[in-house]
């Protein structure tokens, strides 16, 4: 709230400067900085909302992953259930069984679709985290002096020569934090694709539609393009693709056909819940401390 | 006397919202129970390698997720323990409200007579009705409160233990809540505000 009260009135600052004639290099380093801090209100803000996109997604594909497992499991077992007096009923296991299936594909659908959302929230992230320069468009000599947050003049690094944008931090001290903190959702995301790829591969023995998928397959369409977006590259042989998360180890890939069991399934689900790559409370101080700099209350 | 039974009908009202209050946080408590159940339950799973499929490959994956469980049990414990020290908040209120009751009678200007306390008129209680039913829900919630916190002490202990068994008869002890019988505290209410009910 506090970011756009401020940002609508350097909006007003800014037309106001529009109409200024020819400007000097030295009101062109006035100027940046409130066009910078405005800009690095609006993309931290947008971080903030992101990390709450991926919780709520993230939260989303947990559940589904639940219901497929438990519908996976329960069609795996169905043959050795005791019906009681159901089992007079004709087929009735095969029809459970088939019930059972569908359902799975159901959930399968919303696995995918979650974690669309997911890759989507952290290339946005990635955008966003590249996006806290703010360089000068049109030139010095042009009579309007406006900014934008992305550069198309070599000489300008966008960062107003390193000076501070709020008090003491300068850009590269910004982008370090941004980094830091979408480091740890790209390294996530990949150990939720590998989870996914488990999940969706989830199979009896009867069933042939679904297909064990491995890491080199397109998750949906559009994933790859997606994924080089966040630097994970997934077309590439397994082996390198794994080695980008942190400390794994290449042979994993090569499963055997083996379908996990139960309480092996729970681990994954367990897994998934904790966001291992993520340190909540690293997450919570970068917002905090970004916070404070800016006079933005990020954390609520 | 009729003013006085008046005024600790108002003390009823008044611990009515105290015990919606304890609901509220009962219901906080036990879904709060339910989740460090559920990563107790699960600790034993996590504690065996095997049991990690294709993430068994991921150095220090065991521990990352278990501290990382631990860490989430420790944050549970600690909001559980912020539930309990709110319903000791209410048994205090609960206190103080049969304790200011006690007093009034005391110091009030009119001494009654045993005879006078235990006169009902029409369906109306009596004084020493109001009293024994404020003393009465007071003593239930104080005893529901030690056996909350008794559970949730014997949970952290649970977690060094874990058996499906206890924890499951926990749950069950903390939803039936078994000093606090419904039946009984309604029968307090029927008798204070029979005229309503008329």
């Amino acid at each position: 709230m506090e970011s756009r009260v401020s940002s609508s009135s350097e909006t007003a600052h800014q037309t106001l400067q529009k109409s200024a004639p020819k400007s000097s290099p030295s009101s062109v380093n006035r100027l940046w900085r409130p066009a910078a801090q405005r800009n690095m209100k609006n993309q931290w803000s947008k971080l903030n909302s992101l990390r709450q996109e991926w919780a709520s997604s993230s939260s989303a594909a947990r559940s589904h992953a639940t219901s497929l497992v438990n519908a996976y499991l329960s069609q795996r077992f169905m043959k050795d259930m005791e019906l009681g007096v159901l089992s007079d009923m004709p087929d009735i296991q095969k029809k459970a069984c088939w019930k059972l299936l569908k359902q799975q594909v159901v959930h399968r659908d919303n696995l995918l679709s979650s974690y669309k959302e997911m890759v989507g929230t952290v290339v946005n992230m990635v955008n966003t985290s590249m996006s806290l320069r703010c360089f000068l468009k049109g030139g010095i000599n042009s009579p309007l002096i406006q900014f934008s947050n992305s550069s198309n003049d070599t000489n300008d690094n966008g960062d107003g020569g390193g000076m501070p944008v709020f008090i003491f931090w300068s850009i590269s001290a910004f982008e370090k934090l941004a980094s830091e903190l979408v480091q740890m959702f790209k390294l996530e995301l990949n150990l939720k694709r590998l989870l996914v790829i488990e999940f969706l591969s989830l199979r009896s023995k009867e069933d042939s539609i679904i297909e064990k998928l491995c890491w080199s397959d397109e998750l949906y369409q559009g994933e790859f393009d997606d994924l080089s977006r966040c630097d994970l590259d997934c077309r590439e042989a397994s082996e390198s693709a794994s080695t980008k998360l942190d400390g794994f180890v290449s042979e994993n890939i090569k499963q055997p056909n083996c379908q996990p069991d139960s309480d092996v399934l729970q681990i994954y689900l367990t897994a998934w819940l904790t966001d291992v790559n993520i340190d909540k409370k690293r997450v919570e101080d970068i917002f905090s401390e970004v916070g404070e700099e800016m006079h933005v209350n990020l954390v609520s | 006397m009729e003013a006085t039974v008046k005024k600790y009908q108002q003390k009823f009202k008044k611990v009515k919202d105290d015990m919606d209050r304890w609901d509220d946080l009962h219901a906080r408590l036990l879904s709060q129970f339910r989740n460090a159940s559920s990563i107790i339950g699960r600790l034993q799973l996590l504690d065996d390698p095997k049991n990690y499929g294709f993430l068994k490959d991921i150095d220090n994956v065991k521990d990352l997720i278990f501290g990382k469980q631990m860490e989430s049990l420790q944050m549970i414990m600690l909001s559980m323990n912020k539930t309990l020290e709110e319903l000791n908040i209410i048994i205090l209120s609960l206190a103080k409200t049969y304790r200011d009751a006690k007093q009034q009678l005391k110091g009030g200007s009119i001494q009654f007579s045993t005879k006078q306390l235990n006169y009902r008129i029409g369906v109306k209680p009596s004084i020493a009705d109001c009293l024994e039913g404020l003393r009465l829900l007071h003593e239930m919630h104080q005893s529901e409160y030690l056996l909350k916190s008794s559970v949730i002490s014997a949970l952290a202990g649970l977690a060094l233990n874990p058996s499906v068994n206890d924890l499951q008869a926990f749950e069950r002890l903390l939803v039936d809540q078994p000093n606090i019988p419904k039946e009984e505290v309604q029968s307090v209410y029927d008798v204070i505000f029979a005229e309503e009910i008329c």
